[in-house]
């Protein structure tokens, strides 16, 4: 059978309402893979359906939406781990001699056993302890790139790239800047690790009337254990270039502009 | 969220993968009156309806990681989850029960075979469009779509050929098609 008499002998009907064997839908999904205008059929069909199903919409009660929501809700809420209590079953015997020496015993199986869930928890707690940690690594590691990934895909994001000036110190790192909200991020791409009493320092400059350069300090920053770090600086509206010095530790005065590490131009 | 966001459904289905409150709302307004149109032509009982359009919000937002893009549009998707809710009530206990009319047998065929000789007066929606074919394809839609019944038990209670169930629904499925294309 070819794909055109495949297209127009109902399987695509059968498939999206819901009418094809399991069968038919593994061999519907397979041609799909292989045969775009077989999807683009579907798609086409399933455009009508909902076509169709648009034009006899048929209002539910007004209330229901709060309804729904409160159940799902409900339900996320209850989805807590239940404690699960052990009831110890008792039990009597005779004979005195029998329950002394079974007393014994189980004491001792029972100091065996305190010992051994003894080293057993702290295990177990040593390992949890670690995973904990390491989940919050990594939690911080993605959250840093979904953030990341936020401000390079908006399309109101202009990207600055910082070239080292320094030779042997290749610097750079990207300026994330958003020209509607004014707000900036320093993506350290590489920078290296400064003396403890330096910082960072990421400036805005404009090109004055006199042609004098005007910086403007956007903020003091550190660079951590961890190289790739995203920072959000101090907002600014206009800026013809970025620039990064190194400064004393808290500098609040004026770049020390043969400390120059890396620059870029804005290009708006 | 403004009434004017309109989301894709790539980025719905984004926003409900993350359990976001607002892309429920948003699911609801957008959809819940045409997955209620369509089980309302199954359950004709309106306060039954709702229920079930209850829970099929409920599935859609517990199961929408099961949902594969690859496999068809969201709406089919959920058009789905909504006829077999829709189905799995009106083939439960209680609502067979609850049939006036209709007197309850154990032989679940003949009860059917009732219906499709008496069908409901449902003149909405796809129905209107079904009742335009012709009687032979009327009946094997109502019965395998509105109701749910296999090819092999459409075959079985019609007394006909498997092979003729089949073809005559696919028939059946093309005419549809261009009726509502």
């Amino acid at each position: 059978m070819n794909i055109q008499e495949y297209i127009s002998s109902g399987i695509i009907e059968s498939y999206v309402l819901g009418l094809a064997s399991a069968e038919e839908r593994i061999e519907f999904e397979q041609m799909c893979a292989q045969y775009p205008e077989l999807v683009e059929a579907r798609n086409n069909f399933e455009l009508a359906v909902e076509a169709q199903a648009r034009r006899n919409a048929s209002f539910p009660p007004a209330d229901l939406k709060e309804k729904i929501w409160a159940a799902i809700k409900e339900t996320d809420s209850s989805n807590t781990p239940k404690i699960i209590t052990m009831e110890p079953t008792t039990r009597r015997s005779s004979g005195w001699g029998w329950v002394a020496a079974a007393s014994i015993i189980l004491f001792l199986v029972a100091g065996y056993f305190a010992f051994t869930y003894y080293n057993q928890t702290k295990e177990l707690k040593n390992s949890n302890d670690e995973l904990r940690a390491r989940v919050d690594r990594t939690d911080s590691v993605l959250n840093k790139m979904a953030e990341e990934q936020k401000i390079m895909s908006d399309p109101n994001v202009t990207v600055v790239n910082m070239v080292g000036t320094q030779k042997g110190s290749p610097s750079s790192a990207n300026i994330y800047w958003d020209s509607t909200s004014a707000n900036v991020y320093l993506i350290v791409k590489n920078m290296p690790k400064l003396p403890s009493d330096k910082q960072y320092q990421l400036w805005s400059i404009i090109n004055g009337q006199n042609g004098q350069l005007q910086p403007n300090s956007l903020g003091l920053f550190d660079i951590g254990e961890d190289q790739k770090v995203i920072l959000k600086m101090s907002n600014v509206k206009k800026a013809d270039a970025f620039a990064i010095t190194i400064e004393n530790r808290g500098n609040t005065g004026g770049p020390n502009l043969q400390q120059l590490q890396s620059m870029g131009k804005a290009k708006l | 969220m403004s009434p004017y966001t309109k989301y894709s459904e790539q980025e719905l289905v984004s926003l409900l993968l993350r359990q976001d409150g607002q892309a429920f709302s948003y699911l609801y307004d957008n959809y819940s009156s045409a997955l209620f149109g369509v089980i309302n032509q199954i359950v004709s009982d309106r306060e039954i309806a709702t229920d079930v359009l209850q829970d099929v919000f409920i599935n859609i937002w517990r199961k929408i990681g099961s949902y594969d893009d690859t496999k068809g549009r969201l709406f089919t998707w959920m058009l789905n989850i909504a006829r077999n809710a829709a189905i799995d009530k009106i083939r439960s206990r209680p609502y067979q029960d609850s049939l006036k009319n209709q007197p309850l047998t154990e032989n679940v065929n003949s009860t059917a075979a009732n219906r499709v000789v008496n069908p409901q007066v449902n003149d909405i929606g796809l129905k209107k469009v079904i009742n335009k074919l012709k009687e032979e394809y009327r009946v094997l839609i109502d019965m395998s779509y509105f109701q749910g019944f296999t090819h092999e038990e459409i075959s079985k209670m019609l007394n006909l050929p498997l092979g003729t169930v089949k073809t005559r629904i696919r028939s059946a499925l093309m005419q549809l098609r261009t009726m509502i294309s």
